[in-house]
């Protein structure tokens, strides 16, 4: 085992081919050149232009609140549905209900975004922040769901009973007693949503209309352009971020995944089940 | 215990607006021409029409192709990482570049694959000589094959990790070499992990229309890049929505076809 | 010896620091039933997957038929393995478990149907060959390994604490069938468990090991009425051990008397220690016994009562007894000097052996 295999060097080929792109994006952000191609020397310029940037920044403080805005309301949503589910008796319904909580958490981005695109016209509703944030919140809640509802299904039965028979109301045995013992689902709830309305590009891109974009729309249509290594930049700061996301999480203890890695967790368990 | 039912508005609420209303609407719209009218002809148009027949037809082979070149990079990089010692640690690093915002790394490539670019520099170095690799059909694959392989290492490694060791003794013990040992016992064992792998790769292999238009530019055409076009750029709804429809079939016959087919799940524990 | 198939010589194995196997040596002679017996951690289970080749000794020879197999594969070797957790494939029903190895060998398809059905005959699950394995109890599924091992026809079967997840009753029909199967077959098996009970049922020869060591070796019968040690007696069933003191051979004396015994080759007024079995001692009324002792608690378990009591020296003494007493009654103990069992302190088991024939 502790000798060194040439399987290693496949392993370190795969990880290369990995990280190479991200490198070399980093790289180039520090170009004082403007390609993709040349190194002309080392240079912060095109963080300066990044900073400097007035639609930049107002398209990342959108980006941001959309997330924010679009998160907390899907947890609230999202546990609450998650309640609803738990107290539903009947197991047909209670299945109907988790098969319709699944359909966004499977259906692909572009016919999200597509039918979204539809139903927001259908009713007149224009298109904008509005109607990125109602997505935003729409494709967040199945995810709040799934992280909420274990933790509810693992508290002991007795435990509610217990609160009731101490004289706790309804109310009271929510909020004491249910509520404070699935606080880790619905904190991991609220951070999933997050990453996944920070990371949307498609279903964005269909409903978002003129005036409006978040980040991934906007690097969408400046990379449509081609080289413009202020994305580079951008890209760099992006991936601190994400890092340190990772990181935090990582260290929290609440191992996090991206939207993709979720569906592909979900597949994983239906295959298994 | 009236309170049960005011828990479900805002969760039923969603459900009807945002899961049954539009996947309906797309239903709806999939029955209507450009100009408003009610008609069978998108479908009918996409059946006897040979250019969508041709695309659909294109799309799958590419997501086949994406698919198996994922899964030929992705299973024996997951059996080497079982293999670590750090294993959680290195798959966390496979995980990693999956937080990377899609597009920041298809346009890495953007970069990568000029005519100017690392790569042709390489090409010209070992002296092949520089080639257009931008716009064509190869980049397209590579790209969307890169941006998909965590997506299939992740659920091959989580089967192989569940594997229990003893199978593989029971094998050795049984006579199996390590390649008879991998044919009839890990690689069955593991099916599941595939099978996910590829539900989790093919369906978005159909749909990503930005890794299409950045890299593929206006040669490769997927479902994803038509409904797109048709929607956002055409104007033509009711067909999109068609293709839609499609997509939609085609997600439920992959997600058929890789189901667990023995309904074993005869995991001894 | 010319019968050995199996030959340990100072086989040591460690993990990083830890040593798991101290200088085991031992010889397996072909067509017997042996038991490597000892507790958890023992390094039982390490002996089994050094001989199926799913671990390396550190240092030392393992012989198969006389042939170093230290380097050779678990699929080359000629033993094969029952599983603690059975290892039966999942994704195979009953019948292409069973075939497995004999397909791996490329052996004709209606010879590997004739050897499984035979294989599934002698374990009792002939109609079970379409069955999958999710749908077997855990006692079938058990039988699907042993059967899966045995049409190979192994010349050293290992068993690995196979009946530990059974429950009781089960396993001792199992224990009788496993016994009956060795000798119909004429294999040898090696078995592993903890359970002194079962390998005492069905063994012809039982190694006792603790913390990496074998501690004694020999026939259940020999292990039982003369362990070498205080571990070895206090593991095979159940004993009173008390300290004493080795007056001259044949007598020794504890609980402040003389008592003659058939042990001897001590060293005159060498501390030793005396082992009495619960079911060799009687009770009888004070004083017409050899030791008097005060009752301290009965239990009752139907077939007879389990006594404790103390002597006058506060050694703690275990009977089984047919006759009922009272908690705080003072009753004497009566047993012969067969009875008696003298245990040196830090003797070996060659030491043990060369005594014995000075004066056996």
């Amino acid at each position: 085992m502790k000798k060194w295999h040439i399987s290693n060097l496949y392993l370190i080929f795969v990880f290369l081919v990995l990280y190479l792109p991200i490198i070399y994006l980093i790289f180039y952000s520090f170009n004082a050149g403007d390609t993709m191609d040349h190194f002309s020397g080392f240079s912060w310029r095109h963080y300066g232009t990044l900073l400097s940037d007035s639609r930049m920044i107002s398209i990342v403080l959108n980006t941001l609140i959309i997330a924010l805005l679009s998160s907390l309301i899907a947890t609230i949503v999202g546990t609450l549905g998650a309640l609803g589910i738990y107290s539903t008796k009947k197991a047909a319904v209670k299945n109907g209900l988790l098969s319709l909580n699944n359909v966004l958490m499977v259906s692909p981005d572009v016919i999200i975004g597509a039918s979204f695109l539809i139903f927001f016209t259908f009713l007149g509703f224009s298109l904008g922040f509005g109607s990125v944030l109602l997505s935003h919140i729409a494709f967040s809640i199945p995810i709040v769901v799934l992280m909420v509802l274990p933790k509810i299904n693992e508290l002991p039965a007795t435990m509610v009973d217990a609160a009731y028979d101490l004289g706790a109301t309804t109310w009271q045995t929510l909020t004491k007693v249910i509520l404070p013992a699935i606080t880790p689902g619905i904190f991991a709830g609220f951070f999933m949503a997050f990453t996944y309305s920070l990371d949307d590009f498609a279903v964005t891109f269909f409903v978002t209309g003129n005036g409006f974009s978040t980040l991934s729309v906007e690097i969408y249509s400046r990379a449509r352009q081609g080289v413009d290594l202020e994305v580079n930049a951008l890209s760099t700061l992006m991936f601190i971020v994400s890092l340190l996301l990772v990181v935090g999480y990582y260290l929290l203890g609440r191992y996090n995944q991206s939207r993709r890695m979720q569906r592909v967790k979900a597949a994983e368990a239906k295959i298994n089940q | 215990m009236h309170k049960k039912t005011t828990y479900l508005i805002p969760y039923m609420l969603w459900i009807g607006l945002f899961v049954i209303a539009p996947m309906a609407l797309i239903l709806y719209q999939s029955f209507f021409n450009i100009s408003g009218h009610f008609t069978m002809g998108n479908y009918e148009q996409y059946l006897t029409n040979g250019v969508y027949l041709k695309m659909t037809f294109n799309s799958i082979l590419y997501a086949l192709i994406i698919t198996m070149s994922t899964l030929l990079i992705s299973y024996p990089t997951a059996l080497l990482l079982n293999r670590l010692k750090n294993k959680q640690f290195w798959l966390l690093l496979v995980i990693l570049p999956t937080w990377i915002n899609l597009l920041l790394k298809t346009y890495a490539f953007i970069g990568l694959f000029s005519q100017n670019g690392s790569v042709n520099d390489f090409l010209r170095f070992v002296g092949v000589g520089s080639h257009q690799i931008l716009f064509t059909d190869a980049s397209f694959i590579f790209v969307a094959a890169y941006i998909e392989i965590p997506f299939m290492i992740l659920p091959i490694f989580n089967s192989l990790a569940e594997l229990n060791p003893s199978m593989i003794n029971a094998s050795r013990d049984l006579g199996a070499n390590s390649w008879q040992t991998f044919r009839r016992v890990i690689l069955p064992l593991t099916m599941p992990g595939v099978k996910a792998g590829f539900q989790a790769i093919f369906i978005p292999s159909l749909s990503l229309f930005m890794i299409t238009r950045l890299i593929g530019g206006n040669r490769v055409i997927t479902l994803g890049t038509a409904i797109e076009e048709h929607f956002l750029v055409t104007q033509n709804w009711g067909m999109g929505s068609t293709i839609g429809v499609v997509l939609i079939l085609a997600m439920f016959v992959v997600m058929y076809l890789t189901r667990d087919r023995k309904a074993k799940g005869g995991r001894i524990q | 010896m010319a019968n050995s198939v199996i030959e340990f010589r100072q086989v040591n194995k460690s993990f990083d620091e830890t040593k798991v196997l101290d200088e085991i040596d031992f010889e397996i002679e072909a067509g017997k039933f042996y038991t490597l017996l000892g507790p958890s951690g023992c390094g039982k289970t390490t002996i089994l997957r050094l001989i199926a080749g799913f671990a390396d000794a550190t240092s030392g020879d393992i012989l198969f038929e006389g042939q170093k197999i230290n380097e050779l594969p678990a699929n080359e070797r000629q033993v094969n393995t029952v599983f603690q957790d059975y290892a039966l494939f999942p994704h195979l029903n009953v019948f292409e478990n069973v075939a497995f190895g004999l397909e791996i060998r490329k052996i004709s398809k209606t010879e590997i149907k004739t050897a499984v059905n035979e294989a599934l005959k002698l374990v009792h699950l002939s109609d079970y060959g379409n069955r999958e394995i999710s749908e077997l109890s855990g006692g079938q599924q058990q039988r699907v390994a042993i059967a899966r091992a045995i049409v190979n026809e192994p010349k050293v079967l290992l068993l690995d604490e196979p009946l530990s997840a059974l429950d009781h009753k089960l396993r001792k029909e199992m224990q009788g069938e496993l016994r009956d199967l060795q000798r119909r077959l004429g294999i040898t098996f090696i078995f592993v468990t903890h359970d002194q009970e079962e390998a005492l049922a069905m063994s012809d020869q039982i190694f006792v090991m603790n913390a990496g060591k074998i501690l004694q070796s020999g026939s259940p019968v020999d292990i039982y009425d003369e362990p070498i040690n205080h571990f070895v007696a206090d593991f095979i069933g159940e004993s009173n051990i008390v300290p004493g003191k080795m007056q001259r051979d044949y007598v020794v004396n504890f609980d402040g008397q003389d008592f003659s015994c058939v042990d001897a080759g001590m060293k005159p007024n060498e501390a030793v220690e005396v082992v009495i079995r619960p079911e060799d001692l009687d009770i009888v009324a004070v004083d017409t016994g050899q030791v008097n002792v005060t009752v301290d608690t009965q239990l009752f378990r139907g077939v007879d009562y389990q006594i404790s009591a103390h002597d006058k020296m506060n050694n703690e003494w275990k009977i089984n007894s047919i006759h009922k007493t009272s908690v705080g009654q003072i009753v004497g103990l009566a047993f012969e000097p067969e009875d008696i069992h003298i245990m040196r302190y830090h003797e070996t088991e060659d030491d043990f052996d060369a005594r014995l024939e000075t004066y056996e």
